[in-house]
């Protein structure tokens, strides 16, 4: 095999991944009535194409290819394509999963009349994504990061009639913004101290990375000198990126809105791959990290997992409990990430990418079932509020199954892909408080307490939606038998039990108890967890108070036995409402910036052209004194002047009377003075 | 006769022949003016492929080095004891100029092609428009500054009818805050112009001379001539060189233009007429820009390093100042008059750097400011010419209304906001990493002006976006009846105009080699002025 798979076929197959998509995306806004067609081929041809690439890398050998693109002065800025392990590993999830949402999608659009435009935006998110882990420098990363952003964009308001579509869209945008702004100053940092952003020379077989140190109070690479503060800063700046993308507090909220789009976009784009963007980042970076900045992750993941976990226990939209999962688990990455254990932070991202994927496809299926209905019967009602659901599994009892089963994974329950992954992370964080001690001790603690919220509130949602009674029927007051729901078509099915077998743990693990055997986390250098008691007691004492709460959920949202009486208290209310952040931002924050907007422009009208004015008014009074001293003064005297002229013109002509007698005296006045002017002189 | 006089004169001889021609083929006019448009952008692409590049052909100080040279001796006036007064008329292109030629010969067959909307006075009108084009293309090939100035005024003048005659309600007040803003920069530099005169030599005839690439030279100043470097004679207690950088300084920054000398230019955006408009923010700005770096730091280079962190603290106020009035802007227009002075500022930010990441960055946003603001005063001019309003409150969700006018509105929204895979994103990502890499390569600028910088990409992301969603999306509300018969989606003659100005901001933001490859000498050549 090796010997088949030349650098230049390589290099194809790479191109093919990407090229393919994006052929789509053009052609489907010409060829209208073909663009479903032409999107699954050409995704189906992006995943073949993926998986002689991951057969061909993984780990074998990377390939690292890169064309001159921009040179000004020292700045040399290649597009290039790196293929490692991660790479390869993330294109065949991308494009596997990306695979089966476009499948999918062929039902849940089929009647949309925009649905060339839904395939075209797929297809473009499709090769931003697969482009983006491609990427073989920064610069190029950051065009598709943007990128994914703007595809993730265009699908949130997909229905851009809808106004809470459209303002989600753009929050989501601006939100992701801020941590693009951040990535950039992370990128001018890193670009003027080592004037590359190439990542296998950064962070790979370059090694520029280790080649810098820090020294007293200054940051030494081979070309230069800065502050040290600065390798604390590239570190926040690229993390700030993460945290929008990935959804992290204190930029998650515009996750949960975004679910106002399509949900098969919701399952593709907010929950498997885009979203895992920030991980990726992270991890593609790793070793650009010092304590602070490390320490900063692990506290932000930890954070917002707890956080996310407990919004998720009240939410009754199916759609927003699964979009905090979503922020929570990303949230245990996060934290994987910030305690250097990165192989179970990617471990993490792709079982996670399976079942979360299967959740919200699942529950897609749910809300499409009764969206038919309430079209069909011009009914009202909420086709996303759980408490319009229930006992579905009787009804639907293959969506019933895989969401129960994907479930289980999310919960880490034995013999799911969940168990395998969400323990890898919590073993290391146990050993991680170990080793530092004293207040680190909080970090195993809180991630329990998120690990079990995690098994109440998906279990929450399995017995709300697929056990106990329908209530719908008794809502609308329609009989159960002639409401016709039922499972959906082979285009919807498929996908899902696809999904659903990548749940179970002997897809990643023959022993599905065994983390050390998995071949995803050895993949990438994991730590080993020889010696200790942490890996064999923690997943026991998780489980066992997993079952646990299992057995309560059923007996408060299925059996309704138990009744929980919470609603008035201050806990329920913080998290129904989301921890009140929506509030902070929406209604603090923009009014702030409003506001300030409003008085720089006050400023610009009142002050500066204001300025502008007085020196033209203080001009026209100026002008208008010149003009009174040019009409009285000047003018004046001109015209005294030639007043004084005519008088004496005037006089000098009484003179010329015509009378002979006058003329005679006038002589005779003259010739008189003339004498007495002799004499006298 | 150069082919650059044929460029030049080109549009004022059919001038001429409009003003000749009978009224009874008024109707005639505006195909005559895309006609002449049209011959002026063939020749400039022509110029564009022909242009060489190379070290031989950076120009910029080198006389020798410019391409398409043409010198006349025009006029020669002896005058005693001060020897001959010596104008020529020179002209050439390097790097700096090729592009902006370019782009002058395209925004002006856009504005020529959105003059459709002009319906009273038509030989004025296009008699004036066809004044502005000689004037603004002379502009960018005048090498001598007496004959710069000339063109320079000239421009003036036909602006000043236009957007008083053809405006909107407040137009005389916006062309005469316009005519007298700019006239006040101007004036001031002539004297700066004449001091020039009186202190360079050239040294091939030994006469004072207007010639600016001659005054980029120190070696050609007469020693104790006002503006020698090694004189330092003062004005007013001020080294005279210092003076008279900021004095051209100024006068070019309020056409850039630079916070605080920017109100003229929402009023007269708001008032003139689209394609005026379009001229305006397409090109007038642009003008700013490369006087600023031709005549203000190429002949006073010494005060410009010193004074590069006001420069650049400049750029970084314009940027923020200008996105956060954006933000409070309901009328479309001034909104997109306001992100001018945003976008603007990120010309004076990398120019100020002075490395060649940033001077590069900011002749690419110079070029990609250009027709992405033609593209976006353009799209205002498609909804105010069929309903006369363009109040971002008075519309909603217009894009079930106009889905194709929506897509370009959309493309020139996310460009001008720094997408990546368009101009912008490539320019503003340049002018920031010379920005930033500045405090390590000359301190000439700290880091944290970059960072600040930064945060004006997304203030810009607000404003295009609420506009997005306030007046594109959502379901359909107008605030009439009638202008859901009004508002037709885009006819063919929009559609062509703007379908290549997407294409470009496409192009140059995939390819930014096009730009870069024709400025990257001259932009090398322009440093060495400044070690």
């Amino acid at each position: 095999m090796e010997n088949l798979i030349t650098p230049y076929i390589v290099l194809c197959l790479a191109l093919t991944v990407i090229t393919a998509p994006f052929l789509v995306f053009l052609l489907s806004l010409i060829v209208k009535k073909l663009a479903p067609f032409f999107s699954i081929l050409s995704i189906s041809t992006s995943f073949i194409a993926s998986l002689i690439l991951f057969l061909a890398v993984w780990q074998k050998q990377t390939f690292h290819f890169a064309f001159h693109w921009i040179n000004i002065g020292y700045t040399k800025i290649d597009i290039g394509i790196l293929l490692n392990d991660l790479s390869v590993i993330m294109l065949l999830l991308i494009s596997f999963i990306a695979l089966l949402v476009h499948i999918y999608s062929l039902e849940y659009m089929r009647t949309d009349p925009l649905k060339h435009r839904y395939f075209a935006y797929l297809s473009l998110f499709c090769f931003a994504m697969l482009s983006l882990v491609l990427a073989d420098n920064l610069f190029v990363l950051y065009a598709f990061w943007e990128l994914v952003g703007f595809a993730s964009y265009l699908l949130i308001g997909f229905w851009f009639t809808k106004e809470k579509a459209v303002q989600a869209n753009k929050k989501a945008m601006i939100m992701n913004r801020i941590g693009d702004i951040g990535f950039l100053i992370g990128i001018l940092i890193l670009l003027s101290h080592f004037h590359t952003l190439d990542i296998d020379l950064l962070f790979g077989t370059g090694d520029l990375i280790s080649s810098s140190f820090v020294k007293g109070d200054s940051w030494i690479s081979p070309f230069g000198i800065m502050p040290s503060y600065w390798l604390t800063i590239a570190g926040f700046c690229f993390f700030t990126g993460a945290i929008a993308k990935s959804a992290q507090f204190p930029l998650h909220t515009w996750l949960p809105d975004a679910m106002e789009g399509p949900t098969a976009v919701s399952s593709l784009i907010h929950a498997a791959t885009m979203v895992a963007a920030g991980v990726f980042l992270l991890l593609r970076i790793a070793p650009l990290f010092n304590d602070v900045v490390l320490t900063s992750i692990a506290i932000i993941g930890l954070f917002t997992a707890f956080m996310a976990a407990t919004i998720a226990l009240t939410q009754n939209d199916i759609k927003k409990v699964l979009a905090f999962s979503t922020i929570s688990q990303l949230g245990f990455m996060m934290l994987a990430v910030g305690i250097k254990d990165n192989s179970a932070a990617i471990f993490h991202l792709i079982t996670h990418a399976f079942f979360k994927c299967l959740l919200f496809l699942a529950a897609g299926m749910v809300i499409h079932q009764l969206h038919h209905i309430k079209k069909e019967k011009a009914l009202n009602f909420d086709e996303q509020n759980m408490q319009n659901m229930g006992g579905l599994l009787k009804l639907m009892p293959i969506t019933g199954f895989v969401f129960l089963l994907a479930a289980c994974a999310l919960a880490g329950l034995p013999f799911t892909s969940g168990y395998l992954s969400k323990d890898a992370i919590l073993v290391s964080v146990f050993e991680f408080a170990d080793l530092k001690g004293g207040i680190f001790w909080l970090f195993p603690l809180f991630i329990s307490i998120t690990s079990w919220l995690t098994t109440f509130y998906i279990f929450r949602v399995v017995y709300l939606v697929f056990f106990g009674n329908f209530r719908l029927s008794k809502i609308v007051s329609i009989p159960k038998s002639s409401l016709n729901i039922h499972d959906p078509n082979p285009y919807m099915i498929i996908p899902v039990v696809i999904l659903g077998i990548f749940c179970f743990g002997f897809f990643f693990a023959y022993n599905p108890f065994s983390l050390e055997i998995s071949w995803v986390y050895k993949g990438f250098n994991a730590p080993s967890h020889q010696g200790g008691l942490y890996p064999i007691l923690v997943p026991v004492y998780i489980n066992i108070m997993s079952f646990a709460i299992i057995g309560a959920t059923y007996l408060i949202y299925s059996k309704q036995t138990v009744k929980l009486n919470l609603q008035n208290s201050w806990m329920y209310k913080l998290s129904q409402n989301q921890w009140y952040f929506n509030t902070l931002y929406d209604v603090i924050l923009m009014n702030i910036i409003l506001f300030k907007a409003k008085a720089f422009y006050w400023f610009d009208s009142k002050v500066i052209d204001g300025f502008v004015h007085l020196a033209s008014d203080l001009t026209l009074s100026i002008s208008k004194i010149a003009a009174w001293f040019d009409t009285h003064i000047v003018d004046g005297l001109v015209n005294r002047v030639a007043a004084l002229v005519v008088q004496i013109g005037v006089w000098l002509r009484s003179t010329q009377s015509g009378k002979l007698q006058h003329y005679f005296i006038w002589m005779l006045m003259l010739v008189l003075s003339f004498m007495i002017f002799k004499i006298v002189v | 006769m150069g082919i650059l006089s044929i460029l030049i004169f080109l549009p004022l001889i059919f001038g001429v022949v409009i003003l000749m021609m009978p009224n009874s083929l008024a109707k005639y006019f505006k195909y005559i003016n895309v006609a002449v448009s049209l011959v002026q952008l063939a020749i400039a692409s022509w110029l564009y492929f022909e242009f060489k590049t190379g070290e031989a052909f950076a120009g910029v100080n080198q006389l020798a080095q410019y391409q398409w040279v043409e010198k006349l001796d025009w006029i020669r006036l002896d005058a005693g004891s001060f020897g001959t007064l010596q104008i020529d008329y020179l002209l050439g292109i390097d790097g700096f100029s090729i592009g902006l030629v370019w782009l002058s010969a395209l925004v002006m067959l856009i504005a020529s092609l959105s003059s459709w909307e002009i319906k009273t006075n038509l030989k004025g009108y296009f008699a004036l428009f066809l004044l502005l084009n000689t004037a603004i293309i002379g502009v960018f090939c005048a090498l001598d500054l007496f004959l710069f100035y000339i063109f320079y005024e000239l421009m003036l003048l036909p602006l000043y009818f236009l957007i008083g005659m053809w405006g909107g309600v407040r137009r005389e007040y916006a062309a005469i805050k316009f005519f007298l803003y700019t006239l006040l920069g101007s004036i001031f530099m002539l004297l700066v112009i004449a001091g020039l005169y009186l202190s360079v030599i050239d040294p091939e005839t030994g006469n004072h001379t207007f010639n600016m690439v001659t005054a980029m030279n120190p070696a050609n100043y007469s020693s104790g001539s006002i503006f020698s470097a090694l004189a330092n004679q003062q004005i007013f207690g001020f080294s005279a060189r210092v003076v008279g950088f900021i004095v051209v300084f100024i006068a070019f920054a309020i056409k850039v233009p630079v916070f605080p000398f920017h109100t003229w230019l929402p009023d007269a955006h708001v008032e003139a007429p689209t394609p005026i408009s379009i001229i305006l923010a397409g090109i007038l700005l642009k003008v700013g820009g490369y006087g600023i770096i031709r005549i203000a730091y190429g002949i006073f280079p010494d005060v410009a390093i010193s004074a590069s962190f006001w420069i650049g603290l400049l750029g970084v106020i314009s940027i923020i100042y200008g996105a956060m009035n954006a933000l409070a802007q309901s009328d479309l227009k001034r909104l997109i008059a306001y992100s001018s002075v945003s976008h603007m500022g990120f010309v004076l930010l990398g120019l100020a750097s002075l490395t060649p990441e940033g001077v590069s960055g900011a002749m690419m946003q110079m070029i990609s400011h250009g027709f992405l603001s033609v593209m976006l005063f353009f799209i205002v001019g498609v909804i105010y010419n069929r309903v006369y309003d363009r109040d971002i409150y008075n519309f909603r969700g217009i894009a079930s209304q106009m889905p194709i006018f929506t897509g370009f509105v959309m493309i020139a929204f996310f460009a001008s906001l720094g997408l990546p895979g368009f101009s912008a994103f490539i320019a503003e990502a340049f002018s920031l990493i010379g920005a930033f890499s500045s405090q390590s390569l000359n301190g000439l600028l700290p880091r944290w002006m970059a960072m600040v910088a930064a945060l004006g990409i997304l203030l810009g992301a607000g404003y295009f976006l609420w506009t997005l969603q306030r007046m594109f999306f959502g379901t359909l509300r107008l605030k009439k009846e009638e202008w859901l018969v009004q508002l037709k989606d885009l006819n063919v003659r929009e559609i062509i105009t703007l379908t290549p100005l997407a294409i470009l901001a496409l192009v140059l933001g995939v390819l930014p080699s096009i730009v870069f490859n024709a400025t990257s000498f001259s932009i090398n050549q322009f440093l060495t002025l400044f070690k």
